[in-house]
């Protein structure tokens, strides 16, 4: 039995560099998510700025109704078929690196999200404190910057936290365009080896334990910003 | 204290009108002189919020013009964050940042918008806490406040731009009633060392005592108007009549 054990982690993983698949995939992976999520929180900071400007002052008419097209098909369409898309689609006769269409594609679509929950967390805040930033001489960008964005920032952090874990597992389906993330090497493992189990079980550990480590930090992140109210 | 005449604030036939058809301001017109401590009261829904929110624009008028030291501050070619800055302002609810210590709170605007230096905003503010005998919260969070102390803090943080006027929006309405009296003291105060105040309160015993004038709106109207004496004890309309009856 220890015996099969070891035969298994041996033909999975030590035998030609087997994990070597994992390890580039998880850096993939990293590379992916990690650039996606700047994407996201750029342009959903962006998008959330301009549907609550729209929200609060009636400006910025046409730039909202663009976000809210925007906001409606990327959230309307699965990840995947957006991936698709602009692989097949828009990026078709380009030649381009795969890893740099996986990251617009994960960071246009973690942008809608983060917009909402940006936009969520400025709504959220009471219209008092903007009143008071403004009565005080500030205007509206001032009162955005020093006053509104601090508390709502706060406010959405175990949202944002999540949003980005549900990014990370979401590069998963980079495979799909042939890139060869953390789930494609996995995979590749077990076409080799026909073992699904030892690759597949290792690829979903090295997932949880990124998520693990990455609520953590969102905890610490979170309980460092509360200790100033409530 | 002394109103020397000059005008500080002038309300030129104000119109507010809501979405709803309601006419919360209908052909406001006033002045208010350097020095005065004029109180309004009125029931609720006479307009007497609405029209103190004009006066900084917090509230945008349907129509009408509010000029603040000369200037028509309801133009669009005047840049109205620069006069906010003479027009202090409280809130019934305080709206402390709750994101940042109280001396924080106090220096936040004279630093970014007067471009004070930040020992000189908080030496500033430190006098001002002292005034107000809150020094040592300095370094606390709006929410380990009490209401009373919140509204104060509120109160030398407007104080802390040095402005000109200062607009209350019934300060003491929030408060537990044993708080009261120490917000009002220290209104009271400010009206004794000269700063023109326009106050929307219910507190009737504030516009007895401090106030130079008082103003009864009713129905979005300026309905009567005069020295508090004259005011309370020989009220002329008869909508005002009725509302003193009520609440004193």
């Amino acid at each position: 039995m220890l015996q099969t054990l070891q035969d298994k982690f041996y033909q999975n993983f030590i035998k030609d560099d087997h994990w070597k698949y994992i390890a580039d995939g998880l850096k993939v992976t990293l590379q992916v998510t990690f650039f996606a999520v700047i994407i996201g929180i750029v342009l959903g900071f962006l998008v959330a700025i301009i549907r609550s400007t729209y929200d609060k002052t009636g400006k910025l008419k046409i730039l909202n109704v663009i976000c809210k097209v925007y906001l409606t098909v990327i959230r309307g369409t699965p990840v995947v078929v957006q991936l698709l898309i602009i692989y097949f689609g828009i990026f078709a006769s380009v030649d381009i690196s795969k890893v740099l269409v996986a990251i617009m594609a994960f960071g246009l679509n973690s942008g809608a999200y983060v917009a909402e929950i940006f936009r969520s967390g400025i709504m959220s805040i009471d219209n008092g404190q903007f009143e008071a930033g403004r009565s005080l001489g500030f205007n509206y960008v001032q009162t955005m910057i020093h006053i509104i964005m601090p508390q709502a920032f706060k406010n959405v952090l175990p949202a944002l936290g999540n949003e980005f874990i549900v990014l990370l597992k979401e590069t998963s389906v980079s495979g799909y365009i042939a890139l060869q993330d953390l789930t494609k090497g996995g995979d590749i493992i077990r076409s080799r080896t026909y073992d699904a189990m030892f690759p597949l079980v290792a690829v979903a550990l090295v997932y949880l334990v990124m998520v693990m480590i990455f609520t953590k930090l969102v905890n610490i992140l979170e309980r460092r910003l509360r200790n100033s109210d409530h | 204290m002394t109103i020397n005449g000059d005008i500080l604030i002038k309300v030129e036939d104000l119109h507010k009108v809501y979405h709803n058809k309601l006419h919360a301001l209908d052909g406001v017109s006033e002045e208010i002189l350097k020095g005065e401590v004029v109180v309004i009261v009125g029931p609720s829904g006479s307009g007497k919020s609405t029209f103190l929110r004009s006066l900084n624009l917090l509230e945008v008028p349907t129509s009408g013009h509010v000029y603040f030291e000369g200037v028509d501050i309801t133009s669009k070619e005047t840049n109205i964050d620069h006069h906010r800055q003479k027009m202090g302002m409280v809130f019934q609810h305080f709206n402390l940042f709750p994101h940042k210590t109280i001396l924080e709170n106090i220096t936040l605007a004279p630093i970014k918008l007067l471009k004070k230096s930040r020992a000189e905003a908080e030496s500033r503010a430190m006098e001002l806490l002292k005034l107000v005998g809150l020094e040592a919260k300095a370094n606390s969070y709006p929410s380990q406040l009490s209401g009373g102390q919140k509204q104060r803090i509120a109160i030398i943080r407007s104080l802390a731009m040095d402005p000109d006027v200062m607009l209350f929006d019934e300060p003491t309405s929030a408060l537990d009633p044993e708080m009261v009296g120490e917000v009002l003291e220290l209104m009271k105060r400010l009206a004794d060392d000269g700063m023109t105040m326009v106050v929307v309160t219910h507190e009737m015993g504030f516009a007895k005592e401090v106030a130079t004038r008082v103003i009864f709106m009713d129905e979005g109207k300026i309905k009567e108007q005069g020295a508090p004496a004259e005011f309370f004890d020989h009220p002329k309309d008869p909508r005002l009549k009725e509302f003193l009856s009520k609440i004193l």
